[in-house]
């Protein structure tokens, strides 16, 4: 469950696309890449990282693809689609926060998601399939870019049930999605000129869809938790505008050997804040009641463009019951999110 | 000391108000017209960048190609993983009909853009951009002419911006300007650590070079342009100083016996000196006050032409915003104060080394000029000889530097013989002045040979400015009359046809490929050669390549070879690699006959032969032409920029043109019959020097000017001498007519020295000045009825300029004048 930040580009006629249906049946390694009869898309990366002198860091690279005509008049320079990546690097033990953005069409090459070639990728910011189990990231910015190989330690997980994500009432308002869950992260990140080797676990999501919220939902607050003992658990709970937490909020569990188990009744209760973020949550989910804290606050995403939404999205760590590390995203804190027309 | 100042210099100054008003308004003028020029040069030549670099275009590289840079160049760039940010631009200029307006018309990625708050983009619907000097509103629907189309777009939404520009979204621009699948520059950020590594990701045929570089070759090619017009400009100034020569003389010799006096009771020669220099500092700074803001106004009226010359010969650019910069005025108090205060140097040395006894003798010391002329002869041969040699050097640095020192001692040695050449002249004409004029004007030629001092000054500032005229008007003149011929040898065909909006110097719309062939089947039509220009880059500087049908220039003969055997040259641009190229190519660039030069030409570089060197003047770029489908093998672009078409024997022109305008009514061209182009071709000459003859007429008025105050000096220096005359019994029209025959005299004296010393410095101009700094080879002609009627101008306006002082010295009291003594 993730955020689309292209509001504020009015254009969205759903009508011409095809909506998330129970059903659904995920054909791999296809599947990985583009969906162009949804409106929605988007792959996110997370990570928590280390380096050989034991600093402590953490990444985000996501790439967003978002329907603006499926009518558009074909020709190379046509906006079909257009491509939003966003890059973020939390220096945890530097307690410094960085990110970067950049917008593209598919024009001759500069951004897509290519199942012949293996590759989801905006500019030089790429993501490449070498296997279905070994995946490279190459994010290239100014101040900092970052180079690694992703080993999945277990199969995608498909979230929901019978192939779909529901997200609110009615038929269509649901996504597909689909995570790979465990990824053990070797390579090098560059901070300036210095370049480090560095390793940890990664987390990946893929969701497609076409306009899944409903009018009264304003945001959501998400996780994605890798425990120590080798289970890991996803989940998300929307928040609707009288302040209530929507009933369709839900998460996976994803046992050891990669078994998985539908999450419908967790509990996620918000602590301490930072600006208007919780950035310190108690959760309870399968039985566990676990503890997670922002390894750093300042994890927030602004966009160059004001009309663009802000977002929280950052490294976390997990006390309580069980240990380990995760990413917490919540959208929704500075205005309600929406993926209907604005304007 | 303040005291004494005010009693030697200011009232003097005060008691002669006009001559006073006359000589600080000369020194004006010409300060004026040093800064506008400076200040419209600056606005018309500075502002490429403000013409087309305006919107986000400020990066560290540029990647081109001539023909275009192939759109996929964009993502292979963009996709290196190397932290750079690339941007693909569009650049080509459109017509706003509805305002007749003509802006560059930009192409972005403006999905990329959409991030930068500047666009404010709400949507990505293709549409239209538009700067808010446009004067253009959000939603309006406005009709923009790109080469021969036009295009309804909408206003999508509205930029701030003192330049008008329109910008559209990269694919947009590709089919408003039909080039599809490319891109005209990639601009690109990155540290110079990834030049290297940047160059190895380019095709053959592209260059990366540092940003600004085409900026800074635009300006490499008008330096030479602008230094020739500000060097103009300073001819004003250098009459100016003259005439503060002649001022300070006057009151030299005017205050001599108060100077001795103030030498006998203990005043050192140095206070003497500053004193005069002081008088001369005065005139300096008034005439910059007013000077300044007068050069401000100049340069608007002067702008306007400058722009259009730059646009003409050169390059496309908007005329900047005019700013009084303080350096300009810096420039030109500078230039003002040092001319002034060297001018006064000589007579207020001399005036320092008056000797106390000597001064206070009473009687005019006028007279004493005779043992110097044979002095001053021989360094006017001197500086004559020395000219000649500047004549032969070679250019520095593409500036004909010699060439300015040439025209320097021609100048310096006319004024040197100016005294003697006075002397002879009114001594041989003496005895014909007399039985022509009377004894008006035997008295007349008397004391001006009598004051030599004062009037060969006098004579010399205006010999000077005729001489400019003259000679500007004979290079001019001459230009005018080769480029005349040159267009009859170049327009051979009977009808052209060219897109409806303008072109300029690097600018080459162009036509739909069709339009050939739809003409070529017209009955009337017996062959269409196609033309097309590029706006390139060869070593540094910016040059047009050219492609047109050899068969057709061989069999029509449109080119003047002047090198190369045109039965051989055609043959070789049919069958192989080879071009000829204009004479300003062959001048700039040091090419040679028979060279090969290597032309990045599409993603390759291909060696090219010259066999052939033509002459040319409609651009001081400089052509490669190589034969059309030679050149399409490597820019595969089949729109012409134009035609040029040839009729059927006994074919109406007029007729033809109707049935041509008929045929493409649904482009829009221009059909131009061979006379209105010449006759356009020859308009935008005489407007590309317009400025150079408003200069002139500046140096002349400021000359005039002078001429009058000098004669009212004369008049008032010898009213004794004049009330005598009236006291002797001569007649009130008599004294009229004496005034006169001098002004007359001057003005005789003038024109003819003048004339002598333009034609020598026409010589200079066309043969050394133009030929080193355009590389153009001109053919003397002397447009002579031009000339006789300048010339005749001149002289009326010195008779004029004696009228006044005929009136001052008319109204003279005989009677109170000799009481003085």
């Amino acid at each position: 469950m993730k955020i689309l930040l292209l509001l504020g580009w009015a254009s969205l006629l759903s009508a011409q696309y095809r909506v998330a249906l129970p059903g659904y049946v995920y054909q791999f390694p296809a599947d990985h890449f583009s969906h162009p009869d949804f409106q929605t898309e988007w792959w996110y990366y997370t990570g928590n990282l280390r380096d050989t002198q034991g600093r402590e860091l953490g990444f985000e690279l996501t790439f967003f693809r978002q329907g603006v005509d499926a009518q558009a008049k074909p020709g190379i320079w046509a906006v079909r689609d257009v491509y939003l990546a966003h890059l973020a690097f939390t220096d945890i033990t530097g307690q410094r926060f960085y990110h970067a953005e950049r917008l593209n069409r598919p024009g001759p090459g500069l951004a897509g998601a290519d199942a012949a070639t293996r590759r989801v990728w905006n500019g030089n910011w790429q993501v490449t399939w070498r296997t279905e189990s070994e995946i490279d990231l190459q994010a290239i910015d100014p101040r900092f870019s970052l180079k690694l190989t992703l080993q999945s330690r277990k199969a995608p997980v498909i979230h929901g049930e019978n192939g779909v994500s529901q997200k609110a009432q009615g038929a269509g308002r649901a996504s597909h999605y689909v995570s790979l869950s465990r990824l053990a992260v070797s390579g090098e990140v560059k901070i300036g000129e210095e370049t480090r080797q560095v390793s940890g676990q990664a987390w990946m999501d893929h969701e497609f869809f076409t306009h899944q919220l409903d009018a009264e939902q304003t945001g959501w607050d998400w996780m994605s938790l890798q425990l120590n003992d080798g289970r890991e658990l996803m989940m998300f709970q929307l928040r609707r505008r009288d302040g209530t937490i929507d009933p369709y909020s839900s998460g996976t569990l994803v046992e050891r050997d990669g078994q998985t188990r539908h999450l419908s009744r967790i509990k996620m209760t918000p602590g301490r804040r930072w600006k208007n973020y919780p950035v310190e949550w108690t959760v309870e989910a399968a039985g566990l009641k676990l503890i997670v804290k922002s390894r750093l606050d300042a994890q927030e995403l602004l966009s160059k463009r004001p009309q663009s939404p802000t977002y929280w999205e950052g490294a976390v760590a997990i006390t309580g019951d069980a240990t380990g590390v995760g990413y917490l995203e919540m959208t929704g804190y500075d205005k309600p999110v929406s993926f209907g027309p604005l304007k | 000391m303040i005291g004494l100042f005010a009693r030697l210099i200011l009232r003097p100054l005060r008691a002669e108000p006009v001559r006073t008003l006359l000589t600080v308004l000369s020194v004006a003028l010409g300060i004026a017209v040093v800064l506008a020029i400076e200040l419209a040069s600056d606005a018309a030549t500075g502002s490429f960048r403000s013409s087309l670099e305006t919107v986000a275009g400020e990066a560290d590289y540029e990647v081109t190609a001539v023909g275009g840079l192939d759109e996929r160049l964009y993502a292979k760039l963009a996709t290196l993983p190397l932290a750079v940010n690339v941007r693909p631009r569009m650049e080509d200029h459109a017509l706003l009909v509805e305002s007749k307006q003509t802006l560059p018309l930009i192409g972005l990625d403006l999905v990329a853009h959409a991030l930068d708050a500047r666009f404010e983009t709400t949507s990505f619907e293709p549409g239209l951009i538009l700067a808010s000097a446009t004067g253009r509103k959000v939603g309006e629907q406005v009709t923009l002419r790109v080469n021969d189309h036009d295009h309804l777009l909408t206003v999508r939404a509205i930029v701030a911006s003192d330049t008008a520009f329109a910008l559209v979204d990269i694919g947009v621009a590709q089919e408003l300007l039909k080039r599809p699948g490319k891109i005209d520059r990639l601009l690109i950020d990155a540290p110079e650590s990834f030049e290297s590594r940047l160059k190895e990701a380019l095709p053959a045929g592209a260059t990366l070079a540092p940003f600004g570089a085409r900026t800074e070759e635009n300006r490499k090619m008008l330096a030479g342009f602008r230094s020739n017009l500000v060097i103009l400009s300073y001819i004003a100034l250098v009459v100016g100083a003259f005439l503060i020569y002649n001022t300070i003389s006057v009151s030299v010799v005017r205050r001599r016996a108060e100077i001795g006096i103030l030498r006998a009771i203990g005043m050192t020669s140095t206070t003497v000196l500053a004193m005069f220099l002081a008088e001369a500092l005065l005139f300096g700074l008034a005439g910059i006050a007013i000077g300044v803001p007068l050069g401000r106004l100049m340069a608007e009226a002067a702008v306007g032409a400058i722009g259009a010359t730059v646009q003409n010969l050169y390059v496309s650019s908007q005329p900047g915003v005019i700013a009084l910069s303080f350096l300009a005025t810096l420039k030109a108090v500078i230039a003002g104060l040092t001319v002034t205060l060297a001018a006064a140097w000589a007579p207020a040395r001399e005036a320092a080394a008056v000797a106390p006894v000597e001064a206070m003798a009473r009687g005019r010391k006028d007279y004493e000029v005779g043992q110097q002329q044979y002095r001053h002869l021989a360094i006017a041969a001197a500086c004559a000889l020395a000219a000649f040699g500047a004549s032969f050097a070679p250019p520095i640095g593409r500036r004909p530097l010699f060439g300015y020192l040439a025209a320097a001692l021609l100048v310096l040695a006319a004024s040197l013989a100016t005294p003697a050449f006075v002397h002879f002249v009114t001594r041989a004409t003496r005895d014909l002045l007399r039985k022509l004029l009377g004894v008006e004007g035997l008295l007349a030629s008397q004391s001006l040979d009598a004051a030599l001092r004062r009037t060969a000054v006098l004579i010399a500032a205006l010999i000077t400015a005729v001489a400019m005229l003259v000679s500007v008007g004979i290079m001019v003149g001459s230009f005018r009359e080769t480029v005349i011929q040159w267009i009859d040898s170049q327009l051979r065909a009977d009808i052209f046809l060219q897109p409806a909006v303008p072109a300029g110097g690097d600018r080459f719309p162009t036509l739909s490929p069709d339009i050939a062939g739809r003409v070529a089947a017209l009955p009337m039509v017996a062959m269409v050669d196609q033309f097309r220009a590029y706006p390139i880059h060869f070593r540094g500087l910016p040059v047009t390549l050219g492609s047109g049908d050899a068969n057709v220039v061989k069999r029509r003969g449109a080119f003047h070879l002047l090198e190369g055997d045109p039965d051989e040259a055609y043959p070789q641009m049919l069958t192989s690699d080879a071009a000829i190229v204009s004479e300003p190519f062959v001048n700039k660039h040091g090419v040679h006959m028979g060279d090969t030069i290597q032309l990045p030409l599409g993603d390759q570089v291909r060696p090219i032969r010259v066999v052939g060197v033509y002459t040319d003047y409609s651009n001081e770029r400089g052509y490669i032409i190589m034969h059309r489908e030679r050149l399409l093998r490597y820019l595969p672009d089949p729109a012409p920029s134009n035609l040029a078409i040839y009729l059927k024997p006994g074919t109406q022109v007029i007729a033809a043109q109707r049935a041509i305008e008929a045929a493409l009514s649904d482009a829009r061209v221009l059909v131009l019959p061979n006379q209105t182009l010449r006759r356009e071709a020859i308009l935008i000459f005489d407007r590309t020097f317009a400025i150079t003859y408003a200069l002139e007429l500046v140096a002349v008025f400021v000359a005039v000017t002078g001429v009058a105050g000098a004669l009212l000096a004369l008049v008032i220096d010898r009213r004794r001498e004049l009330s005598l005359l009236r006291f002797l019994g001569a007649a009130r029209t008599q004294i009229r007519k004496l005034i006169l025959c001098e002004a007359g005299l001057i003005g005789l004296l003038s024109v003819a020295g003048g004339m002598l010393l333009g034609g020598i410095l026409s010589l200079v101009l066309v043969y050394v000045i133009n030929k080193q700094s355009f590389g153009w080879s001109i053919q003397f002609h002397a447009p002579i009825a031009i000339l006789l009627g300048a010339l005749t101008i001149i002289f009326t306006a010195t008779l004029l300029a004696g009228l006044y002082p005929a009136r001052v010295a008319l109204a003279l009291n005989p009677i109170e004048v000799i009481h003085e003594e």
